[in-house]
């Protein structure tokens, strides 16, 4: 092993010693090296460091002293209603039934309504809770035991009210693809504590992927390195992790043994440093082959802990997911990413309507999201993982009249100008409020979050500065934030 | 040194014609001035782009000033006072704030002061004018002549003598020609994208010589492959793919364009065609067939078929990712930074954007689900169906009137006419079941139908305000005067001999597909903010005779680069490399780095000798795990393709952009969502598991091992020899075959063990074979070794 070593420190020197020469034009000089080598190079060098070091995922400092060190985000995938769950609007109640008035109808744009709609009053009943006295409504009554945990932010804004532009925004900061994902951005930024498993794990459930597809948890323009890498309930854990079958671990460890000392004596020969890091990924590779499929098999979870988040093993259900999310960070992943699909109550179709779906929807997720709380503070890990729930967009008070007609069943449409996300854990206020709408829930108020905000706060929690967190492309520095984002202070412990 | 006097109110286009007719290089220039006078390219202008553009540039002009063009700088600023006064660097107000000693007033704000060294830089720069050079990538090549080397023997053209004049200068020598094997494959992998077959290196290995070599690369330039290796990288230009992109993302048919490029590599279509005919093909004087698919090449934007989107917005949006991307892949400018201001560090306007979106904006297609315009044709195959179901009805008719059929008794014929005729009906029906190939195309608007272009605020679509007119920045080339004021005349433009940027950045990107580092190793970014060129003169030289020489051919310009010595060198690294040279700038010796995913999987299967040869057609749906396609509101289905279309190159292979094909996204295969020049390349330990596990490489090392077994004979060790020579196209040394012999039988006492699990591996419920077994395993370790997956 020893000319693998040496050839290793000589290669982590090589790429060092690089780095400290080439000129930094950002400015960042000073910065540690792991920043600076996330910070300032050109895609070339950090092409090289990818290559070259142990692993890209090797743990890099923060660019100051962070609150937490991972992140589960809950995304609602198809925009769930603020109006049915956090923002709870009696005034609206008065107003069930009526014509829209056109003062919120000029100028705005729809994805479906046409004509004069009908406002809908709140299709559940709320009340108050914990004490924060949050109020949330009867369709998510494990959540209600858990608002004094939570953050919620009720003003939050976006462009998009399309579902794939939305989502992009939400997780790339750019409304349309091409560019890298927020677990992406945070992997690249921090690497990961666990070298054994992905950085950046992306869990699915409901009946389809998010409507952007794969580019929401992509790299961009990223090294393809960090991607985010789908785990999966049903078949591979991890794509490609299963021996073929047949081929017992005892002859895979001979193969990559084999395959090592064959790419070791070409070393010698031929000198390429890229080849011992070949050497070391399939080290990698087989070290995953054992601990992937053991982190996501929840079998052996006692009783208590599938009685608490209402799992079954061996489905692809939110409640899983919820419950890999704990065990992933647990293990130092760095960034989980669930996607939850089926939120889109137009009320054109029964499976997503206000009233039928939509109440599926909450039943799904109440359970295990509240759990996740729970569980991660019982053991200690709240303080150290921010935990975000959301959807792309949020919806509006009028009740959806596609083509200017009644829909069969209830729902709401888009919208992108106020609606409610939380967040939790990872040095949030607990039991706060954020920002207030207007007595419809229409317009934001007060404490208006765009996603930049809530993407440079998150961030920062993570003790990262969003406008130093940046990729040279195309001849400028690239952030998740793009030319946007403030931190939103109020809502930080 | 081209230097222009900032005289205020210039015209940008006067100073940039004028450099035209100065026919000086600023690296020139460099060497022969007076050592205390300060160079505007090398010296001053990273410090402005790094310290000062950000707040004084197209994006901002704090203050009311801005350094980007001197027209400007020279103004007085909002405060009254001038921040530059040429000659004056004490009356320049930027000199006293950069120098100032309290930090709220000095510049740059809120970050470190400049360096000493910096500062005086700028202030000799004031002192000796405050002039401004071009960018050296905005002023037209120049013809140069070959430098001369001290080593006569080593170079064998032209490239060599530009590589080796620096190396000298360096004191480096270049590396000793590679051997025979790594040669012949590399050169294969290069040019179409596969390895020589055994017999090839063995053939070229008997006779190495120059002659020999020449032969080889004529035959690979012939070889109806090379198309399929070089579409590989325009496609991802082009942002080529199966599907229209966002929610449902449905299937587009548009392989038609994927197999013209293949076709206009194979055929070498010109590279001024090659443009024109993409970008405005449809402007042609009565454009053929082929030049109304080319188009096709600005139809692989993204159309969005989700409920409740604005059509208009998205159209928008594609004609954006157009304007871009003829930018990025023609230009290698960052074109994208101006829709929103004027171009944060390059001499772009944030009109000129406006002016350039106005060519691209009067196109028939509008982001509608059907995708309309379509061009519909028949395949040949279809055709011929076409014809044998004619033939069938012309003879259903004849039958009827025959004069058997007349004589035969009269309710008889009834009854074979209602027959016949619903023979005739059914046949007719099967014609019409047959639907042409459609393929959405470019096409301008009527005269009557034209769109206004207006500026957009912010870049904002909602927020359009006065008209513009179309134009080319005033940066770049004059407009050719006898060119028609539309796309074709764009086109034109582009490929004028005057546009200093097409040329070079086009020989850099074929540059960059071979030493896997372009001259310019930003090959998607030309600008200020991207890496100067390694080899300035020769970036040039070869831009010059791509245009000149080679008459845009592309065969005859890769043939030029792959017949240089510089081209021949081993890939060995030396400690000396690694210390002075880690990223072989300067080519001492030959590239080492990772194929391609498309390459990977080519070279896999061809070793395995699975690979299909078959060229065109609809992409295809080789084995993929279950459930990658998950789309909503979709029910498209992953059909795995049977027969040879399993193992055809991977080209070929269904690209759904919201669910690519795993294991290419694996090897930084791009979604093809937008325009990529490069793709970065990563090394992670999830390559290694497709490499081990994915069904698809499983199956190609059963495949080879079945080869050694046929070739090798019946001694082990001439069968592990021959897969180790079929794979690496050399012979395995001593430790290397000893190393897979023990392998082997370890690995064969295993099965011997429980041959229960060779039978499963081996997908087979007979007695299964445990050498053949063992040597599959062991045809494993070889396609997963490095230099397989390396370019030598």
């Amino acid at each position: 092993m020893s000319i693998r070593y040496e050839a290793n420190l000589k290669t982590v020197e090589f790429v060092t010693r690089k780095h400290f020469l080439k000129k930094c034009v950002t400015g960042l000089g000073a910065m540690a090296l792991g920043s600076l080598i996330g910070g300032c190079d050109s895609s070339g060098a950090i092409q090289t460091l990818a290559g070259m070091s142990a692993s890209p995922f090797t743990p890099k400092p923060p660019h100051f002293l962070a609150k937490a060190k991972s992140v589960i985000f809950l995304h609602m995938a198809g925009a769930p209603s603020q109006l049915e769950l956090f923002d709870y609007k009696p005034e609206l109640h008065k107003l069930h039934g009526q014509d829209c008035p056109p003062s919120l109808l000029d100028g705005k744009r729809f994805a479906f309504i046409e004509g004069v709609p009908k406002m809908l009053g709140p299709q559940a009943t709320f009340k108050k809770h914990g004490e924060s006295g949050a109020i949330v409504s009867n369709l998510l009554p494990h959540f209600s035991q858990i608002v004094d945990d939570v953050t919620f932010l009720k003003a939050v804004q976006t462009e998009e009210f399309n579902h794939a532009p939305g989502q992009l925004l939400m997780q790339t900061g750019h409304s349309r693809p091409g560019f890298p994902s927020f677990g992406s951005w945070v992997t690249y930024g921090l690497g990961s504590e666990n070298q054994n498993l992905p950085g950046f794990v992306v869990l699915l459930s409901g009946a389809n992927q998010p409507d952007a597809g794969r580019s929401v948890f992509g790299s961009g323009f990223l090294p393809s390195v960090y991607q985010g890498v789908q785990c999966r309930s049903e078949g591979d854990p991890v794509l490609y992790l299963s021996n073929p079958e047949g081929v017992s671990r005892n002859m895979r460890r001979m193969a990559i043994d084999a395959i090592n000392n064959i790419n070791e004596q070409q070393f010698r020969e031929i000198g390429d440093p890229e080849i011992m890091s070949r050497i070391s990924q399939y080290e990698m590779a087989y070290r995953m082959q054992i601990s992937a499929p053991e982190i996501m098999d929840i079998k052996k979870e006692p009783e208590s802990i599938h009685q608490m988040y209402g799992t079954t093993p061996g489905e692809a259900s939110f409640a899983n997911n919820c419950l890999l999310a704990r065990r992933l960070v647990e293990r130092g992943v760095r960034f989980v990413q669930l996607f939850h699909w089926g939120w889109d109550a137009h009320g054109v179709d029964k499976s997503e309507a206000l009233n039928y779906g939509f109440l599926e929807r909450c039943r799904e997720v109440d359970k295990p999201m509240s759990a996740l709380v729970l569980d991660l503070k019982q053991r200690g890990l709240l303080d150290e993982t921010i935990i975000v729930w959301g959807g792309e967009f949020g919806r509006t008070p009028m009740l959806e009249n596609r083509g200017g007609t009644d829909n069969p069943f209830v729902g709401r449409d888009h919208h992108n100008e106020a609606f409610t996300m939380w967040v939790a854990g990872g040095g949030f206020k607990q039991g706060f409020s954020y920002g207030e709408t207007d007595e419809i829930g229409y317009h934001a108020v007060s404490g208006k979050v765009h996603i930049h905000d809530l993407q440079a706060t998150l961030l920062h929690q993570l003790g990262m500065d969003h406008e130093k967190l940046t990729y040279h492309f195309q001849g400028r520095d690239f952030r998740l934030t793009d030319v946007h984002g403030h931190i939103v202070k109020d809502i930080l412990a | 040194m081209v230097r222009f006097s900032p005289l205020t109110g210039t015209a940008g286009l006067l100073f940039f014609i004028l450099s035209a007719f100065l026919a000086f290089s600023v690296w020139y220039g460099c060497e022969t001035q007076n050592p205390e006078t300060v160079d505007f390219n090398t010296e001053v202008r990273p410090i402005l782009n790094a310290q000062c553009l950000a707040c004084h540039g197209g994006v901002r002009q704090a203050g009311g000033f801005s350094l980007l063009f001197p027209e400007e700088a020279l103004e007085q600023t909002e405060s009254g006072k001038s921040a530059l006064v040429p000659g004056h660097p004490d009356a320049s107000e930027m000199m006293t704030r950069i120098l100032h000693h309290d930090p709220e007033m000095r510049m740059p704000l809120e970050s470190d002061p400049l360096s000493d060294k910096e500062a005086e830089i700028i202030r000799r720069w004031i002192e000796q004018g405050a002039q401004w050079d071009v960018h050296w990538a905005y002023i037209a090549p120049q013809p140069v002549d070959l430098p001369a080397v001290r080593d006569k023997n080593w170079p064998k053209n032209g490239i060599d003598a530009f590589i080796l004049n620096r190396l000298e200068n360096e004191k480096l020598t270049p590396s000793k020609k590679a051997d025979c094997g790594t040669l012949i494959r590399r050169v294969g992998l290069d040019l179409i994208g596969l390895p020589p077959s055994p017999d090839d290196v063995r053939s070229f290995c008997a006779d190495p010589s120059d002659e020999a070599y020449e032969y080889h690369v004529n035959k690979l330039l012939e070889s109806p492959h090379f198309g399929e290796r070089w579409a590989a990288m325009w496609l991802d230009l082009a942002r080529y793919a199966d599907s229209k992109g966002y929610e449902k993302d449905p299937h587009r048919s548009i392989w038609r364009y994927r197999d013209w490029v293949i076709h206009a590599f194979n055929r070498d279509l010109p590279f001024d065609r090659f443009t024109i005919e993409q970008l405005a093909g449809d402007l042609l004087d009565e454009p053929d067939d082929e030049q109304l698919i080319a188009t096709a090449f600005h139809r692989n934007t993204m159309t969005n078929t989700e409920g409740g989107t604005d059509d208009e917005e998205f159209r928008i949006a594609a004609v954006v990712d157009r304007v871009n991307t003829t930018w990025e892949v023609w230009q290698g400018t960052t074109m994208a930074c101006v829709q929103c201001h004027s171009h944060p560090y390059d001499p772009f306007r944030h009109e000129d954007y406006f002016r350039f979106f106005a060519f691209l904006n009067n196109t028939e297609d509008a982001d509608r689900d059907d995708e309309a315009p379509l061009f519909s044709e028949y395949t040949n195959e279809q055709l011929k169906q076409l014809e044998t179901l004619s033939a069938r009805i012309d003879s259903l008719h004849q039958i009827k009137e025959t004069s058997v059929f007349q004589t035969i008794s009269h309710s008889t014929h009834e009854d074979v006419s209602v027959a016949v005729d619903s023979l005739i009906t059914r046949t007719e029906q099967q014609k019409r079941d047959i639907r042409p190939v459609t393929t959405p195309i470019i096409r301008e608007l009527a005269e009557s139908e034209q769109r206004t272009t207006r500026f957009f605020e912010g870049g904002n679509w909602l927020a359009q305000t006065f008209e513009v007119q179309p134009g080319v920045p005033a940066s770049l080339n004059p407009f050719p005067a006898d060119a028609p004021n539309n796309r074709l005349g764009v086109a034109q433009w582009l490929m004028n001999p005057n546009n200093p940027l097409t040329s070079r950045v086009i020989v850099n990107r074929f540059w960059d597909q071979v030493f896997g580092r372009g001259i310019v190793e930003t090959i998607e970014d030309f600008g200020t903010q991207g890496s100067p060129p390694s080899h300035p003169e020769l970036l040039d030289w070869l831009a010059l005779r791509f245009m000149n020489e080679h008459e845009w051919s592309v065969k005859s310009l890769l043939k030029e680069i792959v017949m240089s010595a510089t081209y021949r060198q081993s890939s060995s690294v030396t400690h000396n490399h690694l210390y002075r040279d880690p990223d072989n700038i300067l080519l001492a010796r030959a590239p080492r780095f990772r194929l391609s995913a498309e390459q990977v999987r080519d070279k896999t299967l061809f070793v395995s000798g699975l690979l299909s040869p078959k060229l065109f057609g609809p992409s295809v749906m080789p084995p993929q795990p279950e459930g990658i396609w998950r789309n909503p509101y979709s029910n498209m289905a992953w059909i795995t393709s049977e027969g040879e279309d399993r193992y055809r190159r991977g080209i070929y292979t269904y690209l759904r952009r919201t669910a690519p094909y795993p294991s290419m996204l694996t090897f930084d295969g791009t979604s093809r969502e937008v325009c990529v020049s490069r793709r970065v390349r990563t090394n992670t330990p999830l390559q290694a598991l497709v490499l081990l596990n994915d069904p698809v490489y499983v199956e190609a090392a059963i495949a080879l091992a079945g080869r050694m077994y046929e070739q090798g004979g019946k001694e082990l060790d001439v069968q592990l020899k021959e897969g180790f020579f079929m794979a690496l196209a050399r012979d395995p040394n001593h430790d290397e075959l000893t190393e897979l012999r023990n392998f082997y039988s370890h690995i064969l006492d295993e099965f011997n063990r429980s041959p229960g699990d060779a039978a499963v591996f081996m997908e087979t419920e007979e007695t299964p074979d445990l050498h053949l077994a063992s040597l599959a395993l062991t045809a494993s370790v070889i396609l997963n070794l490095d230099s397989f997956v390396m370019k030598e």
